[in-house]
């Protein structure tokens, strides 16, 4: 399983990148990865928004999960995350076996 | 409509039912409802929800708190998210230091902007009508950002990645930076999107630099112009976020990632507001350099403290004349207009602003 997540926006404008590869984690933290992604119950399709709102400065998240060729992808926006998407990004992004990149939008 | 995660703390009467006076009570009744859901330390708790019903009955935080003067208040969420704000009050207008720097260092900066724009502008605070300047400190957890939520300041404690430890309340430039969305959003209200979206970005690095350079009684010719001098973590090389002085300049990283501002319209990123997180709402912290560096270029051809005639210009060109859809050609004509009301037709002023337009492809 590989999740991938994308972060845009915020005061530094930066986008950060950080994927997971179940298959570099220790058995334990591969299971807790898995019960998180099932708990946060990602939609199938990305969610287009026009007139992306007045939230200046705030983040803006992009979730992949891959698994067995099956592929789902969601967006949220940070101050409507659902507590189960919140603990995922927040397990994701602490990972030590996670790959991190940082860079400018486009 | 949002959900609530766990149930805030109840107050006697509790908000939902204030809400229902607010909304289908008379005239008194909902105008005592609305300031108990104002002024009750419970109900602070559930802002977010007050903000709610406030933008249901079309109106805002000014039309129930319009007390003029400085009035800050500072709270800890302790790492807590939007649910659980404001947080605990820690620290009250006039009231001695909490003895944690993320409190304190967040009055200070709130009291340094509110000093700043009343001094300088004649301005009452974010929404010009003395509006409490709330600020929750340690939120989330080790969070990379400070942000106006449309109602108060949040800020993390940084994680040592993008900003080191504890600098977000130290930055002066990126308190004002924030605040000034606010201000936005009570006067021109720039869609956060594209081209007015990149002015938005531009008006808070314009007065957050200028409220900086003001703290520290620098001229144009002295001031660094950079966004975020001196904060940036370990994921990041270079000095700062942004600068308004060398666009693209700022910042680089070791995979090979660099800060793309541009500094003229020919180099504009021309990126979809699509809701896709790495497309920046159509780029409006890469596009924003364009109209930075306009303000850099007219405030060191004039001269002086830039805040008083090129920061004067663009206040006025904010606070009075642009609109949500404003472009960038809208506002580089209305700073020119502005400047001529202000020192002059054909002055000194009005032509260099003029110029720095020309300069960066916007006239």
């Amino acid at each position: 399983m590989k999740v991938s997540i994308v972060r845009g926006g915020g005061v530094a404008g930066l986008v950060t990148v950080t994927t997971v590869d179940s298959a570099s984690l220790a058995p334990d933290d591969e299971a807790e990865l898995r019960a998180r992604v099932e708990r946060a119950g990602l939609a199938g399709a990305p969610e287009r928004r026009e007139g992306t709102g007045e939230r200046p400065d705030r983040f803006d998240y992009e979730l992949t999960v891959e698994d067995g060729g099956h592929m789902l992808t969601t967006r949220a926006r940070e101050g409507d995350l659902s507590g189960a998407l919140r603990a995922l990004i927040s397990y994701v992004t602490s990972l030590p076996g996670r790959q991190e990149q940082v860079g400018p939008p486009g | 409509m949002t959900t609530f995660d766990r149930m805030p703390p109840c107050c006697i009467a509790p908000p939902d039912l204030l809400e229902a006076v607010a909304e289908h009570g008379t005239p008194t009744e909902r105008e005592s409802a609305l300031r108990t859901l104002a002024t009750s330390e419970s109900a602070r708790a559930q802002r977010a929800s007050f903000g709610g019903v406030l933008r249901q009955l079309g109106l805002t935080v000014s039309d129930v708190e319009p007390a003029p003067g400085m009035v800050r208040t500072v709270y800890d969420v302790e790492n807590g998210g939007d649910f659980d704000l404001p947080g605990r009050k820690r620290r009250g207008e006039g009231e001695q230091p909490s003895g944690d720097a993320a409190v304190d260092e967040a009055y200070d900066g709130a009291g340094l902007t509110y000093d700043f724009y009343r001094r300088v502008f004649e301005r009452d605070s974010i929404d010009g009508r003395g509006l409490e300047i709330v600020s929750s400190v340690h939120y989330g957890t080790d969070y990379d950002n400070a942000a106006w939520i449309g109602f108060q300041m949040i800020y993390g404690d940084g994680s040592g990645q993008i900003f080191t430890k504890g600098s977000l309340t130290k930055a002066v430039d990126i308190v004002a930076h924030e605040l000034t969305h606010g201000i936005t959003q009570f006067t021109a209200h720039l869609l956060y999107s594209k081209q007015p979206g990149a002015l938005n970005e531009s008006f808070s690095d314009v007065f957050g630099s200028l409220a900086k350079q003001y703290s520290r009684g620098q001229t144009a010719e002295r001031a660094d112009w950079l966004i975020g001098e001196g904060i940036l973590g370990s994921a990041l090389r270079g000095t700062a976020l942004r600068s308004m002085k060398a666009p693209g300049t700022a910042w680089s990283t070791p995979a090979g990632g660099r800060d793309r501002q541009p500094g003229h319209m020919r180099d504009y990123v021309d990126l979809p507001d699509d809701g896709d997180p790495s497309n920046d709402h159509g780029g409006v912290h890469i596009n924003s350099g364009i109209p930075n560096h306009a303000f850099y270029l007219a405030a060191t051809a004039i001269g002086g403290n830039a805040w008083e005639r090129a920061g004067r210009v663009w206040y006025v060109t904010l606070t009075e004349r642009l609109r949500p859809r404003s472009d960038f050609q809208e506002a580089a004509e209305a700073t020119v207009e502005v400047a001529g009301e202000l020192f002059g037709a054909d002055g000194d002023e009005q032509r260099k602003v003029r110029a720095a337009w020309q300069q960066v492809g916007v006239l």
